[in-house]
């Protein structure tokens, strides 16, 4: 079935970009620009709608054909292409995105054209979904989970590993009370915040300063033997 | 079956020499006409992949970085046409490789700062005589000829143990073990060198995955510089000079056995998927077994299939992230597009288990691979299966013998309810290995070197 795999939701809007300039810009440089700018860690706006697993915006300026004899032929407008992968309904998704990024959202689509605004989050889904086209392909991760509990599942990961680390080779009723500890944490931790990441080789390192907290479950380590 | 012109490609392409012996000559070109003539007259002395009948107390192999090539007066559109991470150089990719802090081009050898090596003259020989008149002659050429300048040489010689050489590194593990075997290279295969059937068994990998001008494993002819007749039965070598932290190692070694209840060779074991033997974890997971170490039928010959747990062999262990074998999935097709060949040789003096060492003495291993490929096999297999794991399910974490390591990583023992063979986390991976310098390099045919030295190189 198109457009949804398991419990993840997979959408792909093309929004025509308005022909033309935007005072001393055209419209889609304008887009460019804007997006150019756009941080892609937690401050994304795709962390403020934290379902989303995987979201790309990207300007499709023309279509080439490729092949033999050549052919000269162009898309009517150029498109804004907006993928994302999140958990949950559609219309759930794009009012969320009206509501939790209106700035951002309003700075793109606001060169789009048919655009009704933000203020309407009903009228702004409705919009999007003029726009959709079927979804057939994924994000090659998306499993099935939600993005809160792949979240939960890899600081778990990351927490047994330390709690490991920290208690390998102590006594069993040494490591049964440490675990009860650990268990303790696990249950009181709070939610991970969409965005957060551990150690990837290609993103930026995040200090523990960007929210203010640090990994809950990374103090086992502190205990550590020898 | 592909039917090789080994008298075309050059030897070190083909086969490692297993000589004790190396000298790799790195030289920076006078300029076009006296580095054609330098060429000219190195390559009566260059070794072939012809078959010997009798061993050579010395070879001789040449290849050239991009900017040697560029020396030597090829033509713009030859030079244009090679693949860019060879254009860029070693250095160029830094990003990719992930040769940053204690591995970034900063801390290399000066020879590799500078960028003035154009040729790798790697002589390989049965005895230090043999070596040395082998070099000597090479100086004569670089003389005579007044085309190159020797800007360093890099000694390479096999551990001695009892006064035998051995294929032991310094970390006191035996290496060297199982090449790919390619169609057409004229050598006995070993069970487990190649790739695996559907059926489970092994055949030999397209020879378009090591040598330029064949069909490669997707059935492609690899990318390749023009005109044909320079780049066919040539291929590209990736060079770098591997620093050993030798105390690091030992003390990290002593220090986590001491809470490993499996004790510290299996624990040396684990890290690398092989006792320090050479025996297969994966086919005798409980002890080394020197008559599987020693018997070229097994020693290379096993999967992971039924071991997808990690309970023989971690997942992450060196050996099985580096050639996952069986355990990638798709009936290894991906893992066939990632294989490379290796050469290489430990340099510094070996120091025995007990005795005092330190991580300041200049030694390691000089560590070669040649593969049609560079950004394709060595460093996708060096990117993804080195530096991050993500393809062998352990998330961030880094290979632990090579990884580049900042002291906060971790390496996942899988384990199983045996109390011998419990689960363990090894934390804060200290860095074992360090970059000291390198680059990548063409070695081409013997009729390549030809036209190089003819200046008849013609892409038109």
């Amino acid at each position: 079935m198109p457009n949804q795999s398991g419990n993840v939701y997979g959408l792909t809007i093309l929004s025509p970009i308005i022909h033309g300039a935007a005072g001393d810009i055209s419209h889609d440089c304008a887009i460019r620009d804007y997006l150019a700018g756009l941080p892609r860690d937690h401050r994304s706006l795709f962390a403020k709608v934290s379902s989303t697993h995987l979201a790309r915006l990207v300007v499709m300026d023309d279509v080439v054909f490729v092949g033999t004899p050549a052919r000269e032929e162009h898309l009517q407008s150029k498109y804004l292409v907006f993928e994302t992968n999140f958990d949950g309904d559609l219309d759930t998704y794009l009012e969320r995105m009206a509501r939790e990024a209106p700035e951002e959202v309003h700075a793109v689509w606001q060169h789009c054209v048919g655009y009704p605004g933000v203020k309407d989050p009903a009228a702004f889904a409705a919009y999007m979904k003029k726009c959709q086209i079927e979804t057939t392909y994924f994000f090659a991760d998306v499993n099935n989970k939600t993005v809160q509990q792949t979240l939960r599942a890899l600081k778990l990961q990351s927490g047994v590993a330390h709690f490991i680390e920290a208690n390998q080779g102590k006594s069993a009723s040494e490591i049964q009370t440490a675990f009860r500890q650990f268990l303790e944490k696990v249950r009181h931790a709070p939610e991970p915040l969409a965005g957060e990441y551990e150690g990837h080789p290609h993103l930026p390192a995040r200090g523990a300063g960007a929210t203010g907290r640090t990994d809950p479950l990374a103090e086992e380590s502190e205990g550590h033997h020898g | 079956m592909v039917n090789l012109n080994v008298a075309d490609i050059q030897g070190f392409v083909l086969r490692g020499y297993n000589f004790p012996f190396a000298r790799y000559l790195l030289l920076e070109l006078e300029g076009p006409e006296k580095g054609r003539d330098f060429i000219g007259r190195i390559i009566p002395h260059i070794t072939t992949g012809q078959r010997w009948e009798n061993k050579p107390q010395s070879t001789v192999n040449l290849a050239f970085t991009h900017k040697g090539l560029a020396r030597l007066g090829l033509p713009d559109a030859t030079l244009l046409s090679f693949p860019v991470e060879f254009f860029q150089g070693m250095k160029g990719r830094k990003e990719i490789l992930c040769d940053t802090g204690r591995n970034s081009s900063e801390n290399w050898d000066e020879v590799w700062r500078n960028d003035v090596v154009h040729v790798w003259l790697g002589v390989h020989a049965l005895t230090p005589e043999a070596l040395e008149e082998g070099c000597a002659e090479m100086e004569r050429i670089m003389q005579g000829t007044g085309g190159a300048y020797l800007r360093q040489a890099q000694d390479a010689k096999a551990v001695f143990i009892d006064n035998k050489p051995s294929s032991k590194e310094h970390f006191g593990y035996t290496d060297g073990f199982g090449n790919p075997d390619f169609e057409g290279a004229d050598r006995h295969s070993q069970p487990g060198q190649g790739k695996l059937t559907k059926e489970g068994d092994w055949v030999p990998l397209a020879t378009g995955e090591f040598v330029l001008g064949y069909p490669d494993e997707a059935g492609e002819l690899p990318v390749a510089p023009v005109p044909h007749l320079l780049a066919n039965n040539g291929s590209f070598m990736v060079y770098r000079k591997l620093h050993e932290n030798v105390a690091t190692f030992r003390d990290y070694l002593d220090e986590q056995s001491r809470h490993y209840a499996g004790g510290k060779e299996k624990l040396a074991a684990k890290f690398v998927g092989r006792w320090r033997d050479g025996t297969p974890v994966e086919l005798s997971p409980d002890a080394p077994d020197p008559a599987i170490a020693a018997d070229p039928k097994r020693n290379v010959n096993f999967t992971f299939g039924r071991d997808l747990d990690g309970v023989r062999c971690p997942i992450g262990a060196h050996v099985r992230r580096v050639n996952p074998r069986d355990s990638a999935g798709f009936h290894g097709l991906l893992v066939n597009r990632r294989r490379i060949s290796r050469r290489g040789l430990p340099y510094g003096e070996y120091v025995p288990e007990g005795e005092a060492v330190s991580d300041k003495d200049d030694r390691g291993v000089i560590f070669m691979v040649l593969n049609s490929s560079i950004f394709r096999q060595f460093e996708f297999v060096h990117q993804q299966w080195i530096e991050y794991g993500n393809d062998a399910h352990q998330g961030s974490d880094k290979d632990l013998m090579l990884g580049n390591h900042d002291g906060s990583g971790k390496f996942m023992i899988q384990g199983s309810t045996d109390p011998q063979n419990p689960p363990f986390v090894c934390a804060r991976l200290p860095q074992f290995v360090e970059l000291r310098g390198g680059d990548y390099f063409f070695m081409p045919s013997l009729t390549a070197l030809r036209l190089i030295a003819d200046n008849s190189v013609d892409p038109r």
